[in-house]
């Protein structure tokens, strides 16, 4: 859980293609910090370049799991792509990441 | 019943490592490693294959029978359904992340641009809950 990162004010932007009321008791039962973004329609997935073609369970185009920390000048600092649904980056890997840009 | 005790090790083994890998779910290292739970099916296929041979008793064929079809299911998922293929990204270490603006759960436009200068951004994409 990035959820100490959150606390520490760091912006944490989860983006899906859920509805935002989904997100948003998602967000409540997790009590975190998260912004939940809504990509309805996988534009910025897909312009992203991380659309797993039919990977839904119904078929459906869905997000490949992805996590990317973004200094203050916009630059992609560390990047972790899933190749598995099971498989997400281990959560001190990316609090490392982010403390590395210094405060 | 006592002779039975590998036919039960090996049920209990499989329904252990479901049990576990559920239970830890939350645990990087639990989540992160879902091989383990292939090795306990493996281990328990073996442990009741060994038992059937050396006793041809139902209970050790139930055993047997169980856990090589949690063996070839759990496979299967781990191997099949759960992968994801590579996509030709357009992120790059060292590279600017593009630019998006997106509604956020009250409904209010965030972009990624309206943090530069003022904080780093952790950019999550995950599946959602369909």
């Amino acid at each position: 859980m990035l959820t100490e990162l959150g606390d520490e004010g760091i912006q944490i932007l989860v983006i899906s293609p859920d509805p935002n009321e989904k997100s948003q008791e998602l967000a409540q039962r997790l009590r975190a910090r998260y912004r939940f973004l809504a990509d309805r329609d996988l534009a910025v997935t897909r312009r992203y370049g991380l659309v797993h073609a039919r990977g839904g369970n119904k078929g459906q185009d869905v997000p490949r799991p992805t996590t990317v920390v973004v200094d203050r000048r916009g630059i992609v600092r560390w990047l972790s792509l899933s190749d598995s649904i099971q498989v997400r980056p281990d959560p001190t890997a990316v609090a490392r990441a982010v403390r590395q840009l210094g405060p | 019943m006592i002779r039975y005790w590998p036919a039960l090790v090996s049920v209990l083994l499989s329904l252990g490592a479901i049990a576990g890998y559920v239970a830890f779910l939350r645990v990087h290292s639990v989540r992160n490693h879902p091989e383990l739970y292939l090795v306990a099916f493996a281990l328990a296929t073996l442990i009741a294959g060994v038992a059937a041979w050396r006793a041809a008793r139902w209970p050790n064929f139930v055993a047997l029978a169980l856990s090589a079809l949690l063996l070839i299911l759990g496979g299967y998922f781990n191997f099949v359904l759960a992968r994801v293929p590579a996509t030709a990204t357009a992120l790059r270490v060292g590279e600017p992340a593009p630019d998006f603006t997106l509604p956020d759960a009250m409904g209010a436009p965030v972009s990624l641009a309206s943090f530069r200068d003022r904080t780093p951004v952790v950019v999550v994409f995950y599946r959602g809950s369909w």
